[in-house]
């Protein structure tokens, strides 16, 4: 768009057509206050703070141009009455003031207007301090009030909208930023005004109140504290808070945080400004969720198992008996009889080392996760083709073609369903294809649905009209099984497959056009499509290479993997398959379902377990441990499958130490240390460096297998950052991510903290001053894709009429949401299914229903829902009362659906 | 000077003309007719530019140039009837309805066809029921004679009329809250730009047209131009139709040639009939609670457009409200922002709080006789801090009584707080009230 130029207060100032007055004059330094208008939202004009005096220059109707002075200038004319700067686009030659007697009084009389209504109850306001009433107070208000006290208004208060946010009707200034941040941004239209003038009010419109994943950002835009989160109500004054930038381990998005600490206790989360991540805004479960920090049952101490019970007892004799048994076990049965498992929200410098150490002992025995039999193998498809550096998912619009498939963001990576929705708000094209309507659908700009027997067909007829398109198969040509695949596809007509999705072949030749075409393409891909085996998501990956766009910014594949560090976890090679940056390991070592049938059978004897538990969940690990010799587990708290450990290592949460991350971009982001660990507790890359120092003094030796080959000084990191700089040595693809590079905060910089800025934008600290990351080189861009196309799809043990799918709830039973106001969100186990479904077999909400599988049977309460497709069962596996395993043959599972009858 | 023929308010001269077929003997449905078979739109919207038709609601703005600034090539259209009613002093409407509703339909079909909208909705208050009743019925009545519904008259012109309730809301009668109304959400204005004629009614063109005025289209196209603009003045042709409330002896409507002046409307034994006992004119408060105070020093100003702005007041609505010698100003100012307090939407600031605020002192200096000399200064302040400040007219039309009663009689204010403050030498006591 062109530019232009206006000037404001004397000050000659260039913006982009289209730009209101408020923003440019941000732009000429200056600023006029603001209430209503939030430069994420829609201006609505409605506070009246920012009227300006406006003119435009005159024009002579008949000859129209304009009108010039004496001194050959033009004459301005100014309109009769002040503006709102907020909905007042500029044009060329405008004239704007904004210091003039008359708009300070207008200022003024806004400003005096509002605090009528207003408690004045700032002492006790969690909102004072930050608060744009108050700086606006300062700055543009009357300095003392005529309104006699006894006239205000009084509303019962507080309101409590749902468990999360509590509103203060006296508090509200009726700007409407929560209710137009829940439309535009957050598309959870559940709040409104009721009533008029003066009882005019902030009405919740859902059952529960305030339902919405995002609804504590309200609290952060409230120019006034109306809007409180329960979660730091009357907890401490803003000016007493230190604030530590961490990176959110919840989920893959990675949104940057502040967590605002008081004294080392953490008193709220708040979102930390990152344009290419987050922007300013976090998911519900990322502000409430992470009370586990300050959980009262942490473990502050190592324990030790001695005569059946687990005691304290300090590092070193902890350290101690890790050793001595790891040498043990390896000098008698060799390294494979090693095994570790780390969870994905562990950093990467965690992750490296512990795989380090277990590959230096002579064991290939590493996993990511728990296994069971919905596990999956480690996503590469999502590694090879992410999009490239410089991605930034919040410039993209028109020209930009989303394929969102089989996933469910909302629920998966909440923050992604804002950033595509917006990418569809500004003109791209989103497609979102899946078995089940999910929230993100509203957004889309076509829904594709098909049954499941029609989701691969789907991809291939994509992949087939795009072949027919693009003759880019080079890098294709050189992949394993590309031939096949391709041969595959030439055996079935376009239509075949267009007829097995429900598309029509021109339907589906428009979609891969439009996908080949595009400036930019994305795929983005969840659990559901992972779900049905690899053919689907290796029909994707040829799809993108296709485009030929691979590897550059805002191209590429999007992998919505559980757990906040799962590119991480598999980058930094925790995966029996490969070591580091996707190399291939000379010999395979056991995932973690073969680690529990390896233990069972006596060939593995010592297991590690950092951060994750899987005793919680499956029976198969439950009996693997208890025949294990030796278990290590070391995790924030005392697990269930602590139950089975010899030894329990208390880590440090993220809160406590540094590291760095890895999102579904490939984005790697610096998370710094907010306060002390807790107790005792030390990061998990600091224990994994003890045990091999501890390994390396131990005086036996290695036996018959070999001396242990690690040495102390290889084993001597003093801070994160040495993991962190040998990862940027080692890792292939990690060259050059320093520590200091992902502090480099970009241009734009941040809003700061508190008055001039803050008083423009908000009150809140969304600060960035410690790097926004960076995206990694793409692999695919040197044209080495090393991809193998299977085209196995999820089989079954047999035939049964239900098809059950696992269901990610972003509330689940993740031990992160202890102690949160979260957990009365979490829902109670059930099965969901369709009302056509429950209809034929009376089923109600609620009833309790046996699903029998190939592998066992499960009883559950049922819920009808009517989002769900008939002949499919959701099964929110995540929750703590859910054992999927116990009837799951696979990632995918055939069952029989049956009303229990209680007599 | 009273008419020898009535444009709009013809049952004074067809006593029986709300009966349809009483209308149709009259010639009533014939411009339709004709309009539909030998105009296109464009010559009727050409017409009603010529006649110099100004919007009767309030603004007075040229009808026909208001129909010009529908985007060409954008369907579909609508066109919205306001009769919305809610100004006080002001019920012409409602008589129109009651006694020629046939008219009004004709107008509102007949503008449709030059709008070229196939559906038209009349936008009724709330309380209005049984004139709402009453249209539905002449609607009906026009579906029977095949004026409206599908290829009417064969013409290929289809036309559905549809007449909504409000729920009760004086800011339903503004234009876009009146349509945000219609599309069944709160009602409150919108920001404009976009104007109704390009982003109306369910974001499509719109043109909303008062009562009144749509009643006058049936005459311009049945007599013609001329005839038109014989009535009235060069820059306001036609007839207004007043609605005279107050001290007079005759309160009513009264249907006059623009430029009578207001004398004649009070005084005119035809009309108003004078004064109540004879008292002094105080108060003149010519179109609506909106519109500026004028006094007897105002008699001889013809009522247009022109002349009662040049006097610093507005036509408006047409709602004469003539108060004597008997009635206090501040008083009558506190009863009229307590209308526009109870009225105010709530959505912007200087309205919401303004309102609140002059009533809450307005109360205590009238009311509860607890007046002071700062009191006047707030007035003057809170009234200034809302004047050209708040999102819509709503809160630029309270702003009128206040301004005015300060302006025109201050010296009853500082009696108000002269009395206040003789009584008994007692200092003004803290009020505590719930």
């Amino acid at each position: 768009m062109s530019d232009v130029t206006l000037t404001i207060d004397g000050v000659q100032v260039t913006v982009p057509a289209g730009t209101n007055i408020v923003d440019a004059a941000r732009q000429a330094g200056i600023a006029i206050p603001v209430f209503c208008y939030h430069p994420r939202l829609k201006p609505v004009g409605m506070c009246r703070m920012c009227l300006v005096q406006v003119g435009t220059p005159k024009v002579d109707p008949a000859t129209r141009q304009p009108v010039l002075d004496a001194n050959g200038q033009p004459v301005i004319a100014m309109m009769p009455k002040l503006q709102t700067a907020c909905t007042t686009p500029v044009s060329p030659g405008m004239v704007v003031k904004t210091t003039t007697e008359e708009v300070r009084f207008a200022q003024r009389g806004i400003l005096e207007f509002l605090l009528t209504s207003h408690p004045l109850d700032c002492p006790v306001c969690d909102k004072g301090g930050e608060c744009p009433l108050q700086n606006l107070t300062m700055g543009w208000g009357p300095a003392v009030s005529r309104f006699d006290y006894n006239d205000k208004v009084h509303f019962e208060k507080p309101v409590k909208l749902g468990d999360l946010i509590y509103l203060d009707r006296e508090r509200c200034i009726l700007c409407g930023r929560c209710v137009r941040f829940q439309d535009e941004i957050a598309d959870d239209p559940v709040l409104g005004f009721d009533n008029r003038g003066r009882n005019w009010m902030i009405i919740s419109k859902s059952d529960p109140p305030f339902n919405s994943k995002f609804s504590g950002n309200t609290t952060d835009i409230c120019p006034v504290g109306a809007l409180t989160s329960s979660d730091f109500r009357f907890k401490a004054r803003v000016w007493e808070l230190q604030s530590k930038p961490v990176v959110c381990t919840l989920c893959p998005v990675g949104c940057n945080l502040t967590l605002d600490m008081r004294h080392d206790r953490l008193m709220r989360v708040m979102p930390r400004e990152n344009a290419a991540v987050n922007d300013i805004w976090i998911c519900d479960k990322g502000r409430y969720g992470h009370r586990f920090i300050e959980a009262p049952d942490r473990l502050t101490t190592p324990l030790v198992r001695r005569n059946g019970k687990l005691v304290p007892v300090s590092w070193d004799e902890a350290l101690e008996v890790v050793a001595d048994q790891l040498t043990l076990i390896r000098a008698r049965h060799g390294g494979q009889a090693l095994a570790g498992l780390a969870g994905p929200q562990l950093s990467n410098e965690d992750l490296y080392l512990f795989q380090k150490l277990l590959r230096e002992l002579g064991s290939e025995n590493i996993d990511t996760g728990i296994g069971g039999p919905a596990a999956l193998p480690p996503d590469e498809i999502g590694g090879w083709l992410a999009p490239g550096p410089n991605t930034d998912l919040s410039k993209l619009g028109s020209g930009t073609v989303v394929l969102v498939i089989g996933a469910d963001p909302e629920e998966e990576a909440p923050l992604y369903m804002l950033r595509l929705r917006g990418i569809a708000q500004r003109g791209g094209k989103l497609v979102v294809a899946g078995l089940r309507p999910t929230k993100l659908e509203r957004s889309a700009t076509q829904v594709v649905r098909y049954r499941p027997e029609g989701e691969l067909a789907f991809v291939q007829g994509l992949l087939k009209a795009a072949l027919e398109h693009s003759s880019r198969t080079a890098t294709l040509e050189r992949l394993a099984g590309w031939k096949e695949l391709r041969a595959a596809l030439e055996r079935v007509s376009l239509n075949n497959l267009a007829t097995a999705c429900g598309l029509t072949v021109d339907g589906l030749n428009q979609l891969a056009k439009d996908f080949l075409t595009a400036s930019q393409s994305l795929i983005v891909y969840g659990w559901e499509a992972r779900s049905a085996g690899p053919a689907l998501t290796e029909a994707l990956a040829a799809l993108m290479l296709l485009s030929g766009r691979t590897g550059t910014a805002n191209n590429g594949i999007i992998a919505l993997l559980p757990g906040g560090n799962s590119r991480g976890a598999i980058e930094m090679g925790v995966r029996p398959d490969a070591g580091p940056g996707y190399t291939p390991r000379k010999q395979r070592g056991l995932d973690a379902n073969g680690i529990w049938d390896a233990a069972r059978e006596g060939k593995v004897r010592a297991i590690w377990l950092a951060g994750v538990d899987p005793a919680a969940k499956l029976p198969v690990a439950r009996a693997a441990l208890e025949a294990a010799e030796f278990v290590i587990v070391q995790d924030l708290f005392l697990t269930a499958s602590a139950e089975y450990a010899d030894v329990v290592l208390p880590t440090a949460s993220v809160a406590e130490r540094e590291g760095t991350y890895t999102n579904a971009e490939r984005r790697v982001q610096r998370s710094r240390q907010a306060c002390a660990p807790v107790g005792e507790s030390r990061p998990d890359w600091q224990i994994v460096a003890a045990v091999a120092q501890a390994l390396a003094m131990v005086p036996i030796g290695g036996g018959r297998n070999g001396p242990i080959p690690v040495t102390t000084e290889a084993w001597s990191y003093m801070v994160a950052a040495d993991v962190g700089n040998e990862i940027a040595a080692q890792v292939p693809g990690y060259a050059g991510i320093t520590y200091a590079a992902l502090a480099a905060t970009g241009t734009g910089g941040s809003w700061g903290r508190q008055f001039d800025d803050a008083i423009y934008y908000d009150g809140t600290s969304y600060t960035n001053t410690e790097g926004v990351g960076l995206v990694l080189p793409a692999l695919a861009s040197k044209g080495t894709v090393n991809l193998t196309f299977t085209g196995k799809v999820t089989r079954f043990a047999d035939e049964r009429p239900m098809l059950l799918l696992e269901q990610v709830l972003a509330y689940d039973g993740d031990r992160h949401l202890r102690g949160s106001k979260l957990q009365s969100l979490i829902p109670r186990g059930y099965a969901a299914i369709s009302a056509d479904d429950a209809a034929k077999l009376n089923i109600h909400s609620g009833d309790r229903v046996r699903l029998i599988s190939a592998a066992g049977e499960m009883v559950i309460p049922a819920r009808v829902l009517a989002d769900v497709p008939n002949g499919i069962i959701l099964l929110p596996a995540g929750l703590a009362d859910v054992m999927a395993a116990e009837i799951e043959t696979g990632p995918r599972t055939r069952v029989n659906l049956a009303k229990v009858v209680t007599e | 000077m009273g008419l020898t023929e009535h444009i709009v308010m013809r049952e004074l001269d067809i006593p029986d003309i709300s009966d349809f077929a009483v209308y149709r003997r009259h010639g009533g449905w014939e411009a339709y007719r004709y309009a539909l078979t030998e105009k296109t739109p464009a010559d009727i919207v050409q017409m009603v530019k010529d006649s110099g038709l100004r919007g009767r609601g309030g603004a007075g703005f040229p009808t026909g140039v208001k129909w010009g600034f529908l985007p060409k090539g954008v369907y579909p259209r609508y066109l919205l009837c306001n009769c919305d009613e809610s100004e006080p002093g002001t019920f012409n409407n409602h008589q129109i309805i009651d006694k020629n509703p046939h008219q009004l339909i004709e107008g509102v079909a007949l503008s449709a066809y030059a709008i070229e909208a196939n559906v038209a909705y009349i936008y009724m208050r709330g309380e209005f029921a049984a004139a709402a009743r009453t249209l539905e019925r002449a609607i009906a009545q026009a579906y029977e004679a095949g004026f409206l519904g599908k290829n009417i008259l064969g013409t290929g012109f289809d036309l559905d009329i549809y007449v909504h309730r409000g729920a009760g809301a004086y800011i339903c009668g503004e234009e876009t809250a009146l349509m945000e109304s219609l599309e069944g959400k709160i009602g409150q204005p919108r920001l404009k730009p976009p104007f109704p004629a390009v982003a109306g009614l369910y974001g499509k063109p719109t043109i909303i047209n008062n009562v009144e005025t749509l009643a006058n289209v049936p005459r311009i196209v049945e007599k013609g131009v001329a005839w038109y603009r014989s009535h009235g003045t060069e820059k306001s042709p036609g007839t207004k139709c007043f609605s005279l409330s107050g001290h007079v002896n005759r309160p009513g409507n009264y249907e006059l040639p623009f430029g009578v002046p207001l004398r004649e409307l009070i005084e005119s034994p035809e009309y108003g009939g004078g004064m109540k006992g004879g008292r002094p004119v105080k108060i003149i408060i010519p179109g609506g609670a909106s519109a500026p105070w004028l006094t007897a020093d105002h008699l001889d100003i013809p009522l247009d457009y022109e002349s009662l702005a040049a006097a610093g007041s507005m036509l408006g609505s047409g709602g004469v409200i003539v108060l004597n010698d008997t009635v206090s100003a501040p008083y009558v100012a506190y009863k009229m922002d307590e209308f526009f307090k109870h009225e105010s939407c709530g959505k912007c600031t200087p309205c919401r709080e303004g309102t609140h605020w002059l009533v809450r002192t307005l109360h205590r200096m009238v009311e509860e006789g607890h007046a002071t000399a700062a009191d006047i200064d707030t007035l003057h302040s809170i009234y200034r801090q809302m004047a050209g400040n708040c999102f819509c007219l709503l809160g630029e039309s309270a702003v009128m009584p206040i301004k005015s009663a300060l302006q025109l009689f201050p010296h009853e204010f500082e009696a108000l707080v002269k009395r206040s403050s003789s009584r008994n030498g007692h200092q003004i006591p803290l009020i505590v009230r719930h």
